[in-house]
């Protein structure tokens, strides 16, 4: 059944294109695989802006820095096939508004979250329709956010969170064959990103709240080693999945670093594998934890400029308009 | 005075959601012992358009994009070409087989580079509609307005936008059908082997393959490049059509289809990931769309049903005109706010060949106060508009 709201393409469908490059056996290519060149525990840069939608009651946009080698592909291109990507969204909060008629009383603030993909987001073309794992998405954003709002002082109302995602994190890099990772690890970092923009745009609102929650990724992850280093897994703040052979898990979390609470987890893959060295006591999935909690703390420090900044923008208004 | 009644007084944005008519028709109408220019709410003038700014290029998964900022309305575009080989055509084997010739494939190749001889593709328009080679969709459920509940199919304002895209892609025919072509040149043998190759065809009883085979030197159409345009408006504050439309223009004008081949062995089209190789998409001119909105100063003018005015009608609006009292406003670029206000509304799309300004579009309804003396103006504003629109693409 064809859309017909919409402008299809071609009846029988398209393809997309293939690049010579992709074609060779994977031995040949896995030399291009963009290499990490942060330490371990650095984090991308994130720029976050709120109040960019004027027609909404909250907003924010947030990009990741993209990595060094989208960079450097980006300055002095070479290849069609960009290396990895970056994250980027557009996140716009309507409400606190009243309920329709027809729904059920409510002594809370009605929460819904709707995260979409824009079709030229990913490698691979996304439908119009949301499709499972936006859906999915949107309820582990609503789960994170559902913790850190006041909801009873709204009673009888409605919040509506709309993300829409301009580029996403990619899943793998491009030259492994599809089958060579299992999990799409792009979603824990698309994930982090909307909580962090999300939370911004509900403070952007002025939506009383415990806390900014900011978002983190950490993943254990056993790369090819270099000379002279041992092929242990390592735990890696902030992954970037292109960058990586093989992620063993990765966990992300919502995280109020002033209550000290986490009021998401999503913990993906297996870590009981992973020894994290033999002086390490701890356990991998604590590891884990620990380390998405670090570059939550580390997002916070971003949110909480953006916070300040649209705060001021909001008081400079309040003063403009009160005198004109 | 003000503080003798204080109840009485508003601030002007509260004054502006309680009787949004009669301000913007304060604004535009000021006393005449006042000595204000009329300007409206927002503070600009008529016949201003909003700042606008673009940038290109700047999504990694596309084949060419834009971001247009028309004041607070953002739309972004993305273009990601497909491929879609002529076997997938249901019908193409049969309208289609009579393959061009060598030289005509030359002549082509010319006229590529000679904007005169543009018209000697006749295929052009066809294979674009018949094939929908171009595929734009516009989408408000991005939470860009309070209205446009997300998740929800597409609103009618979507709907139409889209179309609107759509039918000024194909009527302007920006982009040459022969841009997104993929030709494959079969080698030419040699008789002897030519005839074994012959004769490995009819093995393998492929009915589409023999009709072309027995000249080997006939290049043939092996696939066609799809252009999905998608486009997302971020922030919805009026007028999306012309900030859509920008975002289409830049990002189709940031397009860069790769070197695509046949590759025989494999029977599928290869590209080749080198940048060089890579070819920007020639357009057919530049057509900028302005939108217009008509303000009446009669309230009620948005209420009564659309008739031509009678003679005695005509006849107080000349009155007033002649007395230097202003009873409709053309505002170029309406905001969200006098999109509300405004029951006429006019788009102008137009270009520029050889310093002629050619109308390509114009569409105008909802009433009768565009009469042929206000659209020359509109159009004159249309046409300064191009200028700077032009300049702000050709930047970024």
């Amino acid at each position: 059944m064809t859309d017909r709201r919409r402008i299809n393409g071609p009846p029988s469908g398209t393809r997309p294109a293939v690049f010579a490059p992709s074609l060779k056996s994977a031995s040949s290519i896995s030399t291009g695989r963009p290499r990490r060149q942060r330490q371990p525990n650095e984090l991308r840069k994130i720029f976050l802006k709120t109040g960019l939608i004027p027609s909404a009651s909250g907003s924010a946009y947030l990009e990741f820095e993209p990595s060094a080698s989208l960079a450097a592909s980006r300055s002095s291109p070479q290849s069609l096939i960009p290396p990895s990507s970056a994250l980027k969204l557009a996140c716009t909060v309507h409400g606190p508004k009243p309920l329709p008629r027809s729904a059920s009383f409510s002594p809370n603030l009605v929460l819904t979250t709707h995260i979409k993909y824009a079709p030229f987001a990913a490698r691979q073309r996304k439908g119009h329709i949301r499709d499972a794992s936006e859906r999915d998405l949107g309820v582990h954003l609503e789960t994170a956010l559902r913790g850190v709002i006041v909801a009873e002082r709204w009673p009888k109302s409605g919040l509506d969170i709309t993300i829409t995602i301009l580029e996403a994190e990619d899943d793998r890099w491009w030259g492994d064959a599809p089958d060579s990772h299992d999990a799409p690890w792009g979603m824990m970092n698309v994930l982090a990103g909307c909580i962090t923009a999300a939370s911004a745009a509900i403070a952007d609102a002025r939506i009383d709240c415990l806390d900014l929650v900011a978002g983190g990724v950490a993943a254990i992850v056993s790369d090819e080693p270099a000379e002279g280093e041992s092929s242990s897994p390592k735990l890696m703040l902030d992954t970037d999945p292109a960058e990586h052979k093989s992620i063993l898990s990765a966990c992300v979390v919502a995280y109020m670093p002033s209550r000290d609470e986490i009021t998401e987890i999503w913990l993906k893959g297996d870590h009981s594998k992973a020894s994290l060295g033999t002086d390490d006591k701890t356990l991998g999935h604590e590891a884990l934890i620990d380390g998405a909690v670090n570059a939550a703390r580390g997002a916070h420090t971003v949110l909480t400029e953006a916070v300040k900044e649209s705060a001021e923008r909001f008081a400079g208004l309040m003063l403009g308009g009160n005198t004109a | 005075m003000a503080s003798t009644a204080p109840s009485l007084t508003l601030p002007p944005s509260q004054f502006a959601r309680l009787q949004p008519h009669a301000y913007l028709l304060a604004h535009l109408s000021p006393p005449a012992s006042s000595n204000q220019p009329s300007i409206r709410a927002n503070g600009r003038a008529p016949a201003q358009f909003r700042v606008t700014s673009a940038n290109t290029g700047s999504l990694t998964h596309t084949n060419g994009s834009a971001v247009v900022r028309v004041g607070d309305t953002t739309a972004v575009c993305g273009v990601r070409a497909e491929i879609l080989p002529t076997d997938d055509i249901a019908s193409w084997s049969v309208s289609h087989t009579s393959s061009r010739t060598t030289n005509k494939r030359q002549k082509l190749a010319n006229s590529d580079s000679e904007e005169q001889q543009e018209e000697e593709d006749p295929n052009d328009k066809s294979h674009i509609q018949d094939l929908n080679l171009l595929v734009p969709n516009l989408s408000l459920s991005t939470g860009c307005a309070p209205g446009f509940i997300p998740g929800a199919p597409p609103s009618a304002l979507a709907q139409s936008l889209s179309h609107q895209i759509l039918n000024l892609l194909h009527s302007t025919r920006l982009v040459r059908a022969e841009d997104l072509r993929v030709w494959y040149q079969p080698p030419s043998l040699g008789g002897e082997s030519l005839e074994r190759h012959n004769a490995e065809e009819q093995m393998d009883v492929d009915d589409e393959g023999t009709g072309k085979e027995d000249d080997g030197e006939k290049a043939e159409v092996k696939a066609f490049w799809v252009l999905y345009i998608d486009v997302m408006i971020v922030s919805l504050a009026g007028n999306p059509f012309d900030a859509a439309w920008a975002a289409v223009l830049a990002a189709l004008r940031d397009t860069k289809l790769p070197k695509a081949s046949w590759d025989v062995d494999n029977e599928i089209v290869v590209c080749s990931d080198k940048v060089s190789e890579a070819r920007k998409l020639a357009l057919r001119g530049l057509p900028v769309a302005s939108s217009f909105g008509v303000f009446e100063a009669d309230a009620a003018a948005g209420w009564r049903a659309v008739i031509v005015p009678d003679a005695e009608e005509e006849r107080l609006i000349e009155e007033g005109a002649r007395k230097g009292i202003q009873r409709r406003w053309v505002l170029a670029d309406p905001d969200g706010y006098e999109e509300g206000l405004s029951q006429e509304r006019a788009c102008v799309v137009v270009d520029k060949k050889q310093g002629k300004t050619v109308i390509v579009k114009m569409e105008k309804n909802g009433g009768w106060a565009l009469d042929g003396q206000a659209l020359k103006e509109v159009v004159e504003i249309s046409a300064r508009r191009w200028e700077e629109v032009k300049s702000i693409l050709e930047q970024c």
